[in-house]
């Protein structure tokens, strides 16, 4: 068999398998007897708010302006005061003269507003993101101090990276939130970015250590014999490489990341995770709901590993 | 301009001490040239090394233009800036173009402007003769060429004195011409030259004087003439006969 049609083969066989996954996941959803309603997953993401429009005081219509889409409503209390009210044309409920009392509807305003899982996108995007710059700074500083030959740095950098791989994330949000949060009086979202950034930092910090590690000893003494200071060596010509050869393992780290933010749902942050389970407690549409966030999750991981090999790509040139 | 006086470097290695240099002493004056020649291990390049302080000493003086490195008061990198280097795998940066190379260090060290810095490299690139190569990476040069410009990115910085640790070891036989021609050109217009080689035609022609290391000692020294035709030592006429 030659490599082309073998290659044909198996990839035809990858996807006989992936469809009979799918399958087998779709009969065993039919005998549990589970009814899908897809239909209201949209909803989540945007929906229409209606907000009534109601008389302020008693009075009555003086004029109606009537546009295409918003109707102006001008309407003067008893008391002399002038209201003007802007409402939705179709929805429009009152005429020009038509005496009000207070609280009357004069029509409603529709609005789009942005539903639960699209908040909690940005909750888990901004979270991940400020955690990534945090963590990749604590990361670099740790980096350095692990192979620096002060003994008390080095020592500290080897303490908090052991202590940080060594228990769970988990414990570590909880610790930071019930212990340290109190303490220190903390915001939730404080004390979440912080755990998930020193979290992140510990394992940023192995990676770091390890990419400077790696670059040739001959690029220090080429850089310090041109009489660079220890500092303009590491900042123009030991860092550079070393950031470009972990930025695979980087970018990994990143993408567990902005999975691993899905944690901070204990402490009541209302992130992507969290918004799904608040859906399904009010909905019961829990497959829908669960497989829609795992996909957003796949959407962020994915979109963020395509730009990161578009970088790798772009740094190549000088190799 | 260089002197050294009972220079001493140990190597701690499984445990036990090396004396990889063994108490060196020996002046180098201006515009001189000297090469060292010696069996591998003999302590050459580490003692090129400690003339720049990429080794610290454990003993003796290295005196550079009358700053002693020996004494905790002298800015290494001060000294640096005068004494530029060449390694026998060029050490180029890689994530810099060529002309990057040989501005970088003019810019954050001698504080030059851009375009100073860049003048200066491209008048360099051209003594050396790879001026259209200034915008590609080193990855893309033959080893010939790296060489070449690691010398201008040494040269870049104006040194008084050049230390070469065996520039054309890593080089295809093809291409150790070039790299020699360079060094050649320098050596005539009176570079302080200290260079570590196998290349024994260049020491015979070019160099002023010429030292032969054996175990960290320096055995012996002298004049081309001298050296290559009545060695006075044992271990010198042993060596001699190896290689030529």
């Amino acid at each position: 068999m030659n490599s082309k049609s073998y290659n044909l083969f198996w990839k035809a066989v990858l996807v006989v398998t992936v469809v009979a996954l799918m399958g087998a996941f779709y009969f065993a959803a039919k005998r549990v007897d589970y009814t899908w309603r897809w239909k209201r997953v949209p909803q989540y993401f945007f929906y229409k708010a209606e907000l009534p429009v109601k008389a302020d005081d008693d009075g009555i219509v003086t004029s109606i302006a009537d546009g295409k889409a918003k109707s102006t409503v001008n309407f003067e209390a008893e008391t002399g005061e002038k209201y003007t009210y802007k409402v939705d044309s179709e929805t429009l409920n009152v005429s020009e003269g038509e005496d009000l009392f207070l609280g009357d509807r004069i029509g409603y305003v529709y609005s789009w507003e942005m539903g639960p899982l699209t908040l909690g996108i940005w909750t888990t995007l901004w979270i991940s993101a400020v955690s990534g710059v945090l963590g990749l700074f604590l990361g670099i500083v740790f980096g350095l101090c692990r192979i620096s030959k002060n003994p008390c740095l080095s020592g500290f950098a080897a303490l908090y990276v052991e202590l940080i791989r060594g228990t769970p994330l988990l414990v570590q949000i909880f610790i930071f939130y019930f212990f340290i949060g109190t303490v220190l009086d903390l915001d939730k979202y404080v004390a979440g970015v912080g755990a998930l950034s020193l979290f992140a930092g510990a394992y940023v910090a192995e990676i770091i250590r390890a990419g400077i590690q790696s670059i040739a000893r001959g690029q220090t003494e080429a850089a310090r014999s041109l009489g660079m200071t220890a500092t303009q060596c590491m900042v123009y010509i030991i860092m550079p490489q070393a950031l470009k050869r972990t930025l695979p393992p980087l970018a990994g780290q990143f993408i567990s990341l902005i999975k691993d933010s899905s944690l901070l749902s204990v402490i009541a942050i209302i992130d992507l995770t969290r918004a799904g389970r608040e859906i399904i407690s009010n909905t019961f549409a829990t497959f829908e709901i669960w497989i829609t966030v795992a996909l957003l999750y796949l959407v962020i991981t994915g979109t963020l590993s395509q730009l990161v090999q578009w970088m790798e790509r772009r740094m190549a040139v000088s190799d | 301009m260089i002197k050294v006086r009972d220079l001493i470097k140990l190597f701690h290695a499984d445990g036990s001490i090396v004396r990889a240099v063994d108490g060196v002493s020996t002046d180098v004056a201006k515009a001189e040239v000297v090469v060292v020649i010696g069996p591998s291990g003999s302590g050459k390049s580490t003692f090129l090394r400690c003339l720049n302080g990429l080794e610290p000493l454990n003993g003796g003086h290295i005196v550079i233009d009358g700053k002693d490195l020996a004494d905790k008061k002298t800015d290494i990198n001060v000294v640096r800036r005068e004494v530029g280097m060449v390694f026998q795998q060029f050490n180029l940066f890689p994530h810099k173009t060529v002309l990057e190379n040989l501005t970088l260090a003019q810019m954050k060290v001698r504080n030059r402007s851009k375009k100073e810095a860049e003048e200066k490299a491209r008048t360099l690139l051209t003594k050396v003769g790879i001026s259209e190569k200034e915008s590609v990476y080193p990855s893309r040069l033959s080893g010939g060429q790296q060489q070449r410009v690691a010398i201008a990115r040494a040269l870049a910085m104006d040194p008084k004195i050049m230390l070469f640790d065996e520039p054309t070891s890593a080089l295809d036989p093809e291409m150790v011409g070039e790299v020699l021609d360079v060094m050649k050109t320098l050596a005539r217009e009176g570079m302080t030259m200290v260079v570590v080689t196998h290349e024994m035609g260049f020491a015979r022609e070019v160099a002023d004087r010429v030292l032969f290391m054996d175990e960290g000692k320096l055995v012996e020294e002298g004049t081309p003439e001298h050296f290559f035709t009545a060695p006075s030592h044992e271990r010198t006429k042993l060596f001699l006969n190896q290689v030529l």
